[in-house]
This record gives structure tokens, sequence and C-alpha cells, in this order.
């Protein structure tokens, strides 16, 4: 009888902790809501910026800077998914928000439903200096007009340890390399796994024509792997305990882990590899849009990527801003143009084409 | 008796709003055509018995969760025995031994066992120094022996418990009387203890079987290339494309899948019961 009092008093225990930490947690997100929507200081106006968290934008100084140059207030207002700020701007964030960051995965939609302003490239001192690769990609683009701005951009390239392969690499067959055979690491994502084996195969990667042999292809490569990761701190993991020697990575990760001292490499493949853009928007009937296109500005100037670059940012679009750089940094980073040039940018996909894919990876995995 | 029943209303409150509403909602999800206007379809029923590798991922969960619950039955049994019928001391340490780890997270006690099964880790390194293995690789992480690893000890505690209960009921005179009626050990084992503590075996066998068929973190984590379970395709439909409503329609078949094993299970505990009154009228 004691000990089931015993089991009672336990469980009780551990429902009343369980209670207290949702409490808790619930008492930290009022709190977060509300400095957002703090009404005290009227004087200055407020320019709304919804971005990922410690992404750039939010970094103390780089606020300072701003607000004191155009006496000002800037407001972040932190998204989790891409998905969410497309909610965010179709329930009320219309004549809200002022400048937001989507991607291609959502800025086709956004452009299309009217919830971005045509944006005036002449009011951006900045954006001669940016990469023209940028302005060949179609997304950020409707009839002709520009709705956004390309901001920093990276890629999912190969990156190896130099300690355990004694050859440079440069193709994306290493991934289908027996030799490397339980050492390598594929990405556990549908996208990058279509886009990976579509290059490979020399499809296009935006638009594949052959789906059957991008599965086969995928198959074939799959008892390779020592595991698929997905998370970033997963592969940190593999790669520290010497598990895999190469594997798909991202250039941002990549770099910093060099920058820690780990003997990574990473390298764009001759065949090419995958690209992505962030881009700003200036939000439809935006209630400050002069100061959101000063924003703006401020965010693709030299002086900022520049700055952000060094402190271990992703790629900067601006041109004079890679160029203040060292030939060996920009290199080692793939930052420079002849990297640019070889990326296919992930596309803007309808649901059914996403559908398609994962379930193309699924049945990959379930092999 | 009317005020006591009221007692249940908070508890059946949230039991109705978190979880029957809900649990609705995603049917009514499950029937949703994809697209600016949903309409009512099977499409997504249907897609999931066209695909064979949707019926293959689910056989090879169920099969996986057959493994990791035998496999809790016999490592819990002998153990809940113990604390219940050998030990007289120390039984609330070890209830609190076997509680303890639910005390940190699942995700947590997942990235455990990968620091602890890789190769040239911990278990690794300590099976070389005491001489059972020549090299530090043992291959068992990234394989589905891992995945399954790590299920049994993330479940095998509510085996134990159930065990145990089932164990302490059971009157100790009854074993005794066994014994005097010349009984060998094995005998009392196989006819009366065993067939006595069957209640609390299938309860915790329905407590590790059903939560196993829906997990997808730790065969995700550790089982590598080929831990794909019925679960991580759920998740990836959540989470990767927002396609609901075929995640919706995977979740429902489970859910059946589910619900008549469970009858399946309560139809054994119900015959074991009426046996096991039977001979004692």
């Amino acid at each position: 009888m004691s000990i089931r009092k015993t089991i009672k008093s336990i469980i009780a225990a551990i429902l009343v902790l369980s209670m207290m930490l949702a409490l808790t947690a619930c008492g930290g997100n009022n709190q977060n809501s509300n400095q957002g929507n703090n009404d005290s200081e009227d004087a200055k106006t407020r320019l709304v910026v919804v971005n990922w968290k410690d992404y750039g934008s939010d970094d103390q100084k780089v606020i300072e800077y701003f607000e004191q140059q155009y006496n000002c207030e800037i407001i972040h207002e932190y998204m989790a998914s891409e998905e969410e700020l497309l909610t965010k701007l179709r329930t009320g964030g219309v004549g809200k928000l002022d400048v937001v960051l989507p991607n291609a995965s959502i800025l086709p939609v956004a452009i299309q439903e009217g919830l971005l302003e045509e944006v005036d490239t002449s009011k951006l001192e900045n954006y001669q200096y940016i990469f023209d690769k940028f302005m060949t990609l179609p997304e950020n683009k409707k009839d002709d007009k520009i709705y956004a701005v390309p901001w920093v951009w990276g890629s999912t390239a190969i990156a190896y340890n130099s300690e355990l392969v004694d050859e440079e690499i440069d193709s994306i067959h290493v991934l289908w390399d027996e030799k490397y055979k339980g050492m390598i690491a594929f990405r556990d994502d549908f996208n990058d796994a279509v886009m990976t084996a579509a290059i490979a195969l020399g499809q296009d990667p935006s638009n594949p024509s052959d789906l059957d042999a991008i599965k086969q292809k995928l198959i074939e490569q799959k008892p390779l792997n020592r595991t698929y990761w997905k998370t970033g701190d997963e592969w940190s993991k593999l790669f520290a305990n010497k598990q895999i020697a190469v594997g798909m990575m991202w250039s941002g990760q990549a770099a910093s882990m060099k920058q820690a001292g780990e003997p990574i490499e990473y390298v764009v493949p001759k065949e090419g590899a995958i690209g992505w853009v962030d881009y700003w928007g200036i939000v439809k009937d935006a209630p400050n849009k002069e100061l959101a296109y000063k924003f703006v500005d401020y965010m693709i100037s030299k002086e900022f990527q520049e700055q952000w670059v060094r402190a271990g940012g992703p790629a900067p679009v601006n041109s004079e801003a890679v160029n203040a750089l060292d030939e060996k940094t920009i290199e080692e980073m793939n930052l420079g143009e002849e990297s640019l040039n070889k990326l296919y940018f992930i596309a803007y996909h309808g649901e059914d084409v996403k559908k398609q894919w994962n379930e193309l990876w699924q049945e990959v995995k379930a092999q | 008796m009317k005020k006591k029943v009221l007692l249940m209303s908070p508890a059946m409150f949230i039991l109705f709003a978190f979880a029957i509403v809900p649990l609705f909602i995603m049917l009514y999800y499950s029937f949703m055509s994809d697209g600016a206007v949903a309409k009512f379809t099977l499409d997504n029923y249907i897609n999931f018995f066209s695909k064979g590798f949707y019926l293959k991922l689910t056989w090879k969960t169920i099969k996986m969760s057959i493994v990791v619950t035998l496999i809790c039955i016999v490592i819990a049994y002998p153990m809940a025995y113990i604390m219940a019928k050998v030990i007289n001391k120390g039984k609330n340490l070890l209830l609190l031994l076997i509680i303890i780890p639910f005390w940190t997270s699942q995700l947590v006690r997942a990235y455990s066992w990968l620091v602890f099964l890789r190769d040239g880790g911990v278990l690794a390194q300590f099976l070389n120094k005491i001489g059972l293995i020549t090299t530090t690789d043992m291959g068992i992480l990234f394989t589905s022996k891992a995945a399954i690893i790590a299920l049994v000890h993330i479940f095998f505690p509510y085996m134990v418990i159930t065990i145990y209960m089932s164990l302490e009921k059971l009157d100790n005179s009854i074993i005794d009387a066994s014994k005097s009626l010349g009984a060998k050990p094995i005998e009392t084992f196989r006819r009366v203890i065993l067939p006595l503590s069957s209640p609390g075996i299938i309860t915790g066998a329905i407590l590790v079987f059903v939560p196993c068929l829906g997990s997808f973190v730790e065969p995700r984590i550790l089982g590598g290339v080929n831990g794909s379970v019925i679960g991580t395709v759920i998740e990836d439909q959540f989470f990767e494309i927002y396609g609901w409503n075929f995640g919706a329609a995977i979740a429902f078949i489970l859910l059946a899948m589910v619900l008549l094993s469970m009858g399946g299970m309560s139809l054994l505990l119900n015959t074991e019961k009426t046996r096991s009154k039977s001979p004692a009228s």
C-alpha cells in the first residue's frame, strides 16, 4: 500500500512540475509579445521588421546605428517558418508590418496575392552593387516588376574532412563514390535530395525531367551513407567524431566550423550545387514606406554586409562587400562570383510538386 | 454520489477540449483535398493503400514494435518479480530509479544513445577495454538495432510498473499453497504466477506497443538510412510540406490499427479473467 502511495505522490510531483514548467513557458511568451506591442514611446517613427531571430538585422549595434541615423525605432517580430510569415501577411500584416524577409518558397505566392509593394530600385543607392546572377532569378519578379530585394545567399554543396580525405574533391559524384562507403552523410530533405540527384544526372534541378532516374540514383546512393542528417548539430557531431568523411553541407555552417578550427573543406562542385537567397520585401501599404526603403538600402550596403560576413554571417549580395575581403577568404568561403554562378537556386514549387518530391524521397528512404 | 461524479468534470473537460475535439478536427482534415478550395475526398486514404511502400513501412513499424514489446516483457518481468516477491527493502529506491528517466526529455535520451552507442563511443571503448571486442567499432548505431534499444529503454518502465502492480496484488499464500501441494517452482510459475500476472503483462504490452507504433524521434536519430518508420512519414508530412490532409489520413489509419490491436488484446484480457475466475468458483 505504501508503495502505491509513493507512486501516487511521485506521479503527482511530476504533474505539478510539468504544470509549473508549462506556466513559466507561457509567462515567457507573454513577456516577449508585450515587448513587441509596447506603446509607451509614440514620439519616434516605428519600423516593424519581420525576420528570423539572431539573423543580422536584430544585432544590437545594427539597430542602434540605424535608429540614431534616422531617428526611429526598429521593432522586430520573429518568424519560425516561412509559412508563418505568409500567414502573418495574410492575416492583418498588410498595412501594419513594414519590412519582411521571405524566400523563394513563399515569395511568388506573396507577390501573386498582392501582399508586397513593388520595389522602386532607383530609391536604393546600393542596388547597383548586387551581383548580376540575382537579377536573373524569377522568384522576386512579376510582369518585369521587382517586388523584393536580394539580401544574403548561401549554398548546399559538398564538405569533407581534409584529414580523412587525401584528394581534392571537385565533383558531386563523390557522394556516389564506393571509396567512401560508410563515411558519407547525405541530407534528409526531399528538396536537397531531388536537386542534388538531378545535378548529378545533368537534369535541370529546378524542373527535373526524369523523376524515376532521380529515384534510382538516390536508391543507389543510400547504402553508401553512414546516416542521413537533418539538423546542423547532427552533422557537427558526426564530423567531430570522424564518423563521416564527406557529405552535403551548408556553406554557412562549413564556414563557421572552419573558423572554429575544424579540418573542414567546403566546395561547390563543378557540376553545380543548390543555392538559396533571402529577400527583403516591403509590405503592401507599409506605414513607413520611405523608412523601409532606407532600411533595405542599409541592409544591402557594403558597410553592413561586410561587417556581417566578417562576423560569420551568410554570403553578401553586395559585390563591393565581397571585394573588400581578401582572396583567400572569398575562395575558402565560396563567396565569389565564380561559385555563385555555378549555383542552381531553389525555385518556387507548387504544392503538387512538393508532394511528389516528398513522396519520392519517402519511397527512397523506405527501400 | 452526484457530487463525486461532478469532481470528474475538469478532467473530462480537458480531455474533451484538448483530445477529443482536436481528434475530430484531424479526422475532418484527413478527408479534405489539398489546394485552395478544399473538398471532401477519399484520395488521401486511397493514396496510402495504392502506394506499396507505405504499407511496407507500416508492416516494418509493426514488426519493430512487436520486437520492442517482447524485449520489454523479457527484461521487465524478472525485475518486477524480484521487486514484488523477493526483496523487502529498497523497493521505493528501485521504483524511483525506474521513474527517473521520465524526467528527461525523450529527445535528450535519444541523443544520449547517440553518444553511447557510436563507434568509438562510451560503450565501444568499455567493451574494448574489458576485451570483449577487439576494435572500437560496433556498427550498432545507425541501424534499426539502435532504434530498438532506445525504444526499449524509453518504454520498459511502463512494463515494469504494470507487471509489478499485478504481482503485488497476487496473494503470497496462493504461491505457498501451490508449493505445499507439491508443485515445482517452474510449475508454480507457469500455472499460478504467470496466469495471475498476465493482466499486468497485457496492459504493459498495450502501453509499450501503441506509442511504439507512432514513434519517430528514435528511429530518425538513431536508425540511420533505414530509420524510416510510419511515424517519420507523418512527421515529414506535417513539418516538411504542410501536408496536413495526407498526414492526418496516415495518422488515422495508424489509429485504426491501434484500436484493432487494443480490441484484440482486451479480448485476450477478458478471456484471461474469466479463465482465472472459473477455477475459483
